[in-house]
């Protein structure tokens, strides 16, 4: 009882304060203690938002992911170390494993640093492939700080791209440019669905060797070039946990939250004038996002009923008397070629409180209806009847296919940057039961033959009264007794 | 009792009507013994385990009769499992022979309204001993109506009670069908022969009823569907047509089809299918010949006889002519294919896998039939002799129910079912015929009074050889009729010396003791194994119950959440539906065999094959059965090749058979195993860390007797969850997609701690990303 009223108070001490959807302990990992005032402003943001910071180095003893077999912590922030690795309480496996328990992590690269080879191995995993070189930096002699870097070109100016068509945009800033200072540029996977891309590095951007000579290098070696470069990359696995990888940790910095740079005078652009950097706000939507505090979904209510319409035809006269079309909510049977009306109830979290979610423009949330595979794949549309306060009711009314068996109301809804909605029904499609076919009186086609049972009835009680009352003709008594010795008794 | 005087006074119980009276007493003391035998022998499975239902298709049975006591009989009707045959379903209610389920359970209801309330189980379990005694007494009547001795008919029914054959279908527990069924069939045969005899629209409405009821229990029906009009077309062309035969014919024919099609199961079948044609075709037949008769009456011979000639070719003609094209075109289906197995053994492995992969659809072993029959086995063709001798109608039928069946029961095991009925009856005759002429005490008396005498008599026999020469007459020359064969006509030469007698009455009890031993014991040793539960000796002789089916499926049914749908073998489809109470893939009904095929393929195919297959059908666990460490012969190992050679059917490019057997064509499972096979899931969950039992390298497959390979099978796409206690039921559980969207086997490298190659060197040409 004790145990329930403090879960309660602490319920509502998260609701009040914490502002992510999942939890606000976030874990942060950094090389030096020292190293913390550098970052004092995102701290500050991150403090103001809700969260619990705890500061740990990798090395410390104290430092475990997990207590109890349970994560010790929603959210895992790793600022760069120049070790090889990150000790035996942060090693590859353990961090999977957090992730596969649900919690976030947000990992931060420095090329100054380098990038320790566990890090790198922990990327391939999640198929992010980092340049092999430890000091690989991204280069652009394009769009570079030219008051910081006019020798290396080798912070990063960037200014914020529109999301691409049918996804929702979580990571634009108003205006200004994104200093992304001493970039380990990534590669995703060709493949992988679970990746995608939150700054892409310019077309003119290329990936090179800080420490190596830049003449040795041959151009077929550059790891990779242009819009191939992903700078910071988004990783969300099966189980909506959240990987963001920063390719430049500086740009968390104090220094760069409001620093001003400039862009190179170029034929182009002539006028390159001095500009504040939007690094703060960036890292606030960035933290949001890889925190959940954005683009969390949640299904509030799954329904599905008999459609309040279910037509009156011939076919369907019979069920009207059965008893299940009394259009109980989520019933676990249906009939072939019922009516059903399908509502799901979606709401998305935005910082602090749930949002009805409105699917992005040219994207719609889908049903399948399926068994082995969809029989029907229906766009869900917002309902104009009901609506609720804090989430968006999408609805669909369609046929049963004419096909028993078990099947699955099937929600499947994989965007990136939004977490993942698997909502999966299954109910049972019966055949029609034995009374629930037409009568065969309403089938005209069975006209003939109820004729002709009716006829043969008939004729039968005719015969048998003539024959009855018929008197034996005599010189044939001898054959009718023995006929009706056969077919009387 | 051996010899009574006249003057005795116990002669007052066995002359004239007392006489009558006591010996229907016996008669009835003698059938309720019998049938009090019956049960008891089919008890030894409930005393030895405990009150289970046995096997396979009785776990349905119960579970559908579960069903239809909790939901009622409409619901049952229209019952749609959406346990079984996962996702598809199954319409159990429409497909199923319900005459089984509604026995008992009218049973249930019945015992209630005495307020008795018994658990369905027990009725259940008891039910297929409890018919075998009204089977006895249907042997009886069937017998009497056959044999005018009396003691044929109790010779039959004590035969039927006990012989193997029968039992072994109808022990305590085995709820099949079979358990109602043999006493319909043989019912059923008691009604038509009576309706024969007798003419009457009665009797024949009867044997439609019972065939129906019939129908309802049994897929075997189709037997009854052939026998019958088989008899009639032979009594046609004997000559023998009656209206007798035509009344009791049509009667059974329209009412029996009628009732028959009342089922949802047969539906439009007797009309529509081959196997129902014959009846069908003798129906005409019969009402052409009644037709005929009728001309015939009218008409001069001469030209009745052109007439007759015209009109059969013509009519012949033209429904054969019918029946090509209808089954041509499709109206009528052709014959199914069990059908086409019992013709050409060889068919089914070639077809239909499926049918073959069933051990009781192998013909039959020879020793099978004297295991199931014994001594009845060389009586039965003695009293198919006797039956030429007076060649009556029932005789007749008789002599084609022996031929029919003798050939069924050599191509199927499991048909010894239907061989079983008339082995007793024509035994029972040839017995009887024995008895009589030999158990009587005094001589014979002249042949010239033999036929007079006889009708006066009508005493019974005892089976057990006691004499009572008052009792029993010399029935011997009451089988000669004057109007049957002439071979038969020759007199009756006499045994007159007690010696011949008493040797030949000496050898008969023998023989019967044996008898009666040797059924005890196949009975207690061979088919009173419920096989889900499997009994073995301990080296000082104690019996040892090996109890992992039911372990393996209660853990099922207690460890996982009750959708958690189970993919197995369809053996083990009904026993996982009743025990388990999980949904399964595939089960014993085998009505989808690309279902089974999927099942098939998903368990000889690689996991990166078998993954995706299982995703799709949503399956949870996957159950197999491994008797390696036992020596229990029956598991999927052995099995395997079927599961290969039916997926093979549907899938021929991706499963060969071939690749499961070496070069030199052997099925190994050690190091020569081919890859194919090593690969294999079935394989690998067989194996998987089955080493770990044995010291390093000693690991050895006590079925095949072979060493298996140092290194054992790995798994990535599966999980083992459980496993028995002498490993006979191993269940693992299908892991999800790598949440990382990794594959399988690099997501276990990485927890292994191997590093993935760096990427960083690739060659070819480098695959970008594009979004």
């Amino acid at each position: 009882m004790r145990l329930r009223i403090l879960g309660l108070i602490a319920g509502f001490l998260g609701l009040v304060s914490a502002l992510s959807a999942q939890g606000n302990k976030v874990l942060v990992v950094l090389e030096d203690e020292a190293d913390k005032s550098k970052y004092s402003q995102l701290w500050a943001g991150l403090s103001d938002r809700g969260f619990q910071l705890s500061y740990q180095t990798p090395k410390a003893t104290g430092l475990s992911l997990f207590q109890h077999g349970v994560p010790a912590y929603t959210h895992l922030l790793l600022l760069p170390t120049k070790s090889k690795g990150l000790g035996p309480n942060l090693t590859p496996n353990l961090i999977v494993e957090f992730v596969n328990a649900g919690s976030n992590v947000l990992l931060t690269l420095s090329s100054e640093t380098g990038v320790p080879s566990a890090i790198a191995s922990l990327l391939l995993e999640l198929d992010i492939a980092l340049p092999p070189d430890r000091n690989s930096v991204v280069v652009d002699h394009f769009n570079y700080d030219a008051k910081s870097a006019g020798e290396g070109h080798d912070t990063l100016l960037l200014s914020s791209t529109k999301a691409k068509a049918g996804l929702k945009d979580y990571f634009s800033f108003p205006s200004g440019l994104l200093a992304l200072p001493h970039p380990v540029g990534q590669v995703l996977g060709p493949a992988s669905p679970l990746l995608s891309s939150i700054v892409k590095a310019p077309s003119t951007a290329y990936t090179h060797d800080s420490k190596s000579d830049s003449t040795t290098e041959s151009i077929d070696d550059v790891f990779a070039t242009g819009n191939q470069i992903t700078l910071v990359s988004a990783f969300q696995a099966r189980n909506s946990a959240r990987f963001t990888v920063l390719g430049s940790a500086e740009a968390l910095e104090d220094k760069w939250f409001d620093a001003s740079v400039q862009l190179p005078s170029s034929s182009s652009n002539a006028k390159a004038t001095a500009e504040k950097t939007s690094n703060k706000a960036f890292a606030a939507a960035l933290t949001a996002w890889t925190f959940k505090e954005t683009g969390v979904l949640k299904v509030e209510s799954v329904n599905h009923r008999l459609a309040a319409d279910t037509p009156k035809d011939s076919t369907s006269k019979a069920v009207t008397g059965h008893s299940f079309l009394n259009l109980e909510e989520n019933p676990s049977i249906y009939r072939i070629k019922n009516n059903v009306h399908y509502t799901i109830a979606l709401s998305e979290w935005s910082h602090n409180s749930w949002q009805p979610f409105q699917p992005a423009t040219s994207d719609a949330v889908q049903l399948e209806f399926s068994m082995l595979s969809p029989f029907h794949r229906l766009n869900l549309s917002p309902s104009t009847t009901q609506s609720t306060a804090n989430s968006t009711l999408l609805e669909a009314d369609f046929t049963l296919p004419d096909q028993h068996g078990i099947f699955n109301f099937l929600v499947e809804y994989r965007r990136p940057f939004l977490t993942n909605i698997e909502e999966k029904r299954s109910v049972t499609v019966r055949h029609f039961a034995h009374d629930e076919w037409p009568r065969s009186f309403a089938i005209s086609g069975a006209y003939p033959w109820i004729g002709g049972v009716w006829i043969t009835i008939g004729a039968w009680v005719v015969f048998v009264a003539l024959w009855l009352y018929s008197a034996p003709a005599k010189p044939r008594g001898e054959l009718k007794v023995q006929g009706g010795k056969g077919g009387g008794r | 009792m051996a010899l009574t005087d006249s003057d005795n006074p116990a002669s007052f119980f066995f002359k004239g009507e007392t006489g009558r009276n006591t010996r229907g007493l016996l008669r009835l003391i003698i059938l309720c013994t019998i049938a009090a035998a019956a049960v008891a022998s089919r008890l030894f499975s409930v005393i030895r385990f405990e009150s289970i239902i046995h096997e396979f298709d009785p776990w349905f049975n119960f579970r559908a009769t579960k069903y239809l006591v909790q939901h009622g009989f409409y619901a049952f009707w229209d019952w749609f499992d959406d346990r079984t045959w996962h996702p598809l379903g199954r319409v159990t209610g429409g497909t199923l022979y319900p005459g089984l389920m509604v026995t008992s359970g009218s049973i249930y209801h019945l015992l209630r309204f005495l307020a008795m309330p018994i658990d369905i189980r027990n009725i259940c379990v008891l039910l297929a001993p409890a018919f075998s005694g009204l089977t006895a007494f249907a042997t009886y009547l069937f017998t009497s109506e056959m044999s005018e001795s009396p003691s044929a008919g109790l010779l039959a029914a004590v035969f039927m009670g006990i012989a193997p054959g029968y039992i072994s279908r109808s022990v305590a527990g085995s709820y099949d069908n079979e358990a109602i069924a043999i006493f319909l069939l043989v019912y059923t045969f008691y009604l038509w022969i009576k309706a024969v005899k007798v003419g009457s629209i009665m009797w024949g409405a009867l044997t439609a009823l019972f065939y129906g009821y019939m129908v309802s229990a049994w897929g075997g029906y189709v037997f009854i569907t052939n026998l019958l009009p088989l008899h009639a077309f032979v009594l046609i062309c004997m000559g023998r047509y009656s209206p007798r035969l035509y009344v009791s014919y049509t009667t059974w024919y329209a009412l029996g089809t009628l009732a028959s099609m009342q089922i949802p199961f047969v539906g439009f079948l007797p009309i529509r299918s081959s196997d129902h044609m014959a009846a069908l075709g003798v129906f005409g037949l019969i009402q052409l010949v009644a037709f005929t008769e009728f001309v015939r009456y009218q008409l001069p011979t001469k030209q009745f006889q052109t007439l007759l000639r015209a009109s059969v070719f013509l009519v012949f003609g033209g429904a054969f002519a019918g029946l090509v094209l209808l089954t041509l075109s499709g109206t009528i289906a052709p014959w199914s294919g069990r059908f086409y197995s019992l013709w050409d053994t060889g068919y089914a492995k070639i077809h239909i896998p499926i049918i073959a992969s069933v051990s009781e659809h192998q013909p039959t072993a020879w020793p099978a039939f004297f295991f199931d029959l014994n001594m009845l086995i060389w009586l039965f063709p003695a009293g198919v002799y006797m039956c030429f001798r007076s060649l009556k109608d029932e005789q007749v039928f008789i002599v084609i129910y022996a031929v029919l069946a003798s050939y069924f029961a050599g191509v199927m095991v499991r048909l010894m079912l239907t061989l079983t009925p008339v082995v007793c009856v024509a035994a029972a005759m040839a017995l009887s015929q024995i008895l009589d002429t030999f158990l009587v005490a005094s001589s014979p008396e002249d042949n010239s009074t033999d036929t007079s005498s006889s009708k006066a008599n009508g005493a019974p026999s005892t089976a057990n050889g006691s004499a009572n020469a008052n009792a029993i007459k010399d029935k011997l020359a009451a089988a000669f009729s004057p109007d049957t064969l002439r071979s038969t006509k020759s007199p009756v030469v006499g045994i007159y010396s007690y010696l011949s007698k008493s040797l030949i009455a000496g050898a008969i009890t023998a023989y019967l003791l044996l008898f009666v031993l040797h059924c005890t014991w196949v009975t207690s040793n061979a088919y009173s194994s419920p096989s889900v539960v499997l009994a073995s000796k301990l080296p000082d002789g104690s019996q040892h119950i090996i109890d992992d089916y039911r372990e393996a499926y209660y853990w099922l049914r207690q460890n996982t959440a009750p959708t958690a749908k189970v993919m197995a073998w369809w053996d083990y489809g009904y026993q996982i539906g009743g025990m388990a109470d999980r949904p399964t893939l595939v089960d014993n009904n085998t009505w989808n065999n690309t279902h089974i095929a999927t099942v098939g393929k998903a368990m000889s195919s690689r996991e990166e094959v078998s993954y995706p297959i299982m995703r799709q059908h949503e399956v949870d666990y996957v159950l197999v059965v491994f008797g390696g460490l036992l020596g229990y012969s029956g598991d999927d190992i052995n099995k395997f090749l079927w599961m290969v050679r039916i997926a093979e059917g549907i899938w021929p490019d991706e499963i060969k058979e071939r690749d499961f057997f070496t070069s030199r064509g052997e099925y190994r499972v050690d190091d020569e195993a081919t890859p194919t096979m090593r690969n294999s899931l079935m394989y690998k969950m067989s194996y998987y860390n089955y080493n770990a039992l044995f010291p390093a390298g000693q690991a050895t497959d006590r079925v095949r007797g072979s060493k298996l390979p140092a290194a054992g099978p790995e798994l990535s796409t599966v999980e083992e969850a459980f496993t028995s206690e002498n490993w006979i039921i191993r269940i693992y559980k299908v892991k999800d997609l790598d949440n990382l969207g990794r594959n399988h086997q690099e997501a276990g490298a990485f927890e292994k701690g191997n590093k993935r190659k760096k990427a960083g060197k690739r060659r070819g040409p480098r695959v970008l990303r594009v979004e």
